[in-house]
């Protein structure tokens, strides 16, 4: 060890703080994220008040034009439909499986994000095959005398939320089984010691105990189904669209860019609101904002 | 009838509901697997009879493995440039105590929260500035945007997981910062950081709409390739890609799984 390897840190002249060394650390993916992320947003929003006369010219045609505002709407009630939906489902299922134990709750977690690991247009194209005319849940129906004539599943709504929930429903069983790891099963026993029934005591002390869980879970699906594109694109009919396609469509068939950076700054700004609302919600409720 | 009957009843009914609920999450996905190897053009459950013929039709087709290859070739450089990013990110936010470190995290998560279809529009005109739509880079930048915070949280968790006092031991026994780094630091983050990895290779591997706007038919990517052909006609040979996807997919989940294992054995001892 030479002397140079021994001297204190403050002789060298420079003092090595760690807090200004991670300042630099940081800067990098920032800057990355500057150029990358926040450039291409500004010029999404910078080009919505383009292409007409007045500044507002693109987003008064979307208020005024009444298809405009029915996709705008219906996107609105497939993302509250599937929420409620996904929370229905999860709840039960997240608190079976939150109190399993052992290679029961390895086999649970391993089919809960198996289907995570699957990228959503295959799973798209799994339920176009089970849909089809002659596809395999008409034919089980059929069979079993449940109907007369084969359904139709796809192009309308029916596709699309089936769809929709099949790939929301790990990101709400996940932050719930969490959640419910998390209740301390003694205070249900207290409460029935005291006297409560089950239902006074789920209601009374289960429930509030999830609220973190439910609040994680519905800000994540909700804001997640408000963006989808490929299940609605490919399960969803001409009457029923989502805005994430009608994005797309004016981009890549109608050519209009300046309509379609409206439409996109409208969804960017419902996202980002939720987003900071969901982030402030779970850093009260005692977590560390979206990083825990 | 009592409570505990009624209980018992209730219970039962919960476990089927569960059963059921977990397979309507995976089977829809496997239906596609025996679809792969049908001996006719139709796809029909179950097959009619059995056949190789999708995977070789798949095989001498040039545009698949060509789609194949470009989503290997977008997909590495993606899991490397983010890793490294999203690494020094998590590095930055968990252990930096400066003003700002907080709010930063939420900012560098944002990425995976916002819809692609915005970020899609946005980068197409600044890549075409640069010359860079249609090309590699464009659509391997892109990608990295979203992936950085799936390094970010595996990585900033992994982090959380142990003192930063290591880091001050080595510092004050003169340990340069590199050597703290690679020497204390990164054994302890390693798996996270390998996890994370895996993570952002699997996402680029998936992701659809980025790649629909950044890439040109020579550098379209096995999504996009399945989508076009979904959009035509539904034959067994999407079924065969999708078979080979799935497999990967799979191959993958199961490193993350063992690693994951080792680390909570590791942390246990």
């Amino acid at each position: 060890m030479t002397s140079q390897d021994t001297a204190p840190r403050e002789t060298t002249g420079r003092i090595w703080s760690p807090a200004r060394g991670y300042f630099v650390i940081l800067s990098l993916p920032v800057l990355f994220l500057a150029v990358f992320f926040i450039w291409p947003l500004a010029g999404v929003v910078l080009r919505s008040f383009e292409g007409g006369d007045g500044i507002f010219f693109q987003y008064l045609t979307v208020f005024e034009r009444s298809s405009y505002i029915q996709v705008l709407g219906y996107t609105l009630q497939v993302a509250t439909t599937v929420t409620v939906l996904c929370l229905l489902i999860a709840y039960p299922v997240a608190a079976l499986v939150a109190r399993l134990q052992g290679s029961w709750l390895q086999v649970a977690f391993a089919l809960i994000l198996v289907p995570f690991w699957t990228s959503t247009v295959i799973r798209t194209y799994a339920w176009m095959v089970l849909f089809q005319r002659k596809g395999v849940i008409n034919d089980m129906l059929l069979n079993f005398g449940v109907i007369d004539a084969p359904l139709r599943f796809m192009h309308n709504n029916i596709g699309v939320h089936i769809g929709m929930v099949h790939i929301m429903l790990p990101f709400m069983l996940l932050p719930l089984i969490s959640a419910f790891r998390n209740i301390d099963p003694s205070y249900m026993r207290a409460a029935g010691v005291l006297g409560a029934n089950p239902i006074r005591a789920f209601w009374h002390v289960y429930l509030p105990l999830s609220m973190p869980g439910v609040s994680a879970g519905v800000a994540l699906v909700f804001i997640t189904s408000l963006g989808f594109f490929i299940t609605p694109a490919l399960l969803g009919g001409a009457k029923n669209m989502m805005v994430a396609v009608l994005i797309e469509q004016q981009v890549s068939i109608t050519v209009n860019w300046e309509l379609a950076s409206a439409l996109a700054s409208i969804l960017l700004i419902v996202t980002a609101c939720l987003y900071v609302v969901y982030d402030r919600v779970s850093r009260r409720a005692g977590g560390g904002g979206v990083l825990d | 009838m009592t409570w505990n009957s009624s209980g018992r009843l209730a219970r039962v009914f919960l476990v089927a509901f569960t059963v059921a609920v977990l397979i309507y999450l995976i089977m829809p996905t496997f239906v596609i697997v025996p679809m792969s190897f049908s001996s006719k053009s139709y796809l029909s459950f179950p097959p009619p009879g059995w056949s190789v013929q999708w995977y070789q039709t798949m095989l001498e087709r040039h545009d698949y493995p060509q789609a194949f290859w470009n989503s290997i070739k977008i997909g590495v450089p993606v899991a490397l440039l983010s890793t490294t990013l999203g690494t020094l990110a998590a590095l930055g936010v968990v252990r930096g105590r400066f003003f700002g470190a907080r709010p930063m995290s939420a900012v560098v998560i944002a990425p995976l929260m916002l819809p692609q279809i915005i970020l899609a529009i946005g980068l197409y005109p600044i890549m075409a500035k640069f010359g860079l739509a249609g090309s590699y880079p464009g659509v391997v930048l892109g990608h990295t945007v979203i992936c950085i915070p799936l390094v970010f949280i595996t990585v900033a968790a992994s982090l959380k997981n142990y003192h930063p006092a290591y880091e001050y031991a080595a510092m004050t026994l003169g340990a340069g910062w590199w050597s703290t780094f690679w020497h204390v630091t990164f054994p302890m983050i390693r798996v996270g950081v390998i996890v994370g990895g895996i993570l952002a290779f699997t996402f680029s591997f998936d992701e659809l709409i980025i790649a629909l706007f950044l890439t040109s038919p020579e550098t379209r990517t096995l999504p996009r390739l399945l989508w076009e052909d979904l959009r035509q006609y539904v034959t067994p040979i999407i079924a065969a890609a999708t078979t080979l996807v799935l497999c990967i997919s799979f191959l993958l989940f199961g490193a993350v799984a063992l690693l994951q294992r080792r680390l909570s054995k590791a942390s246990k001892s």
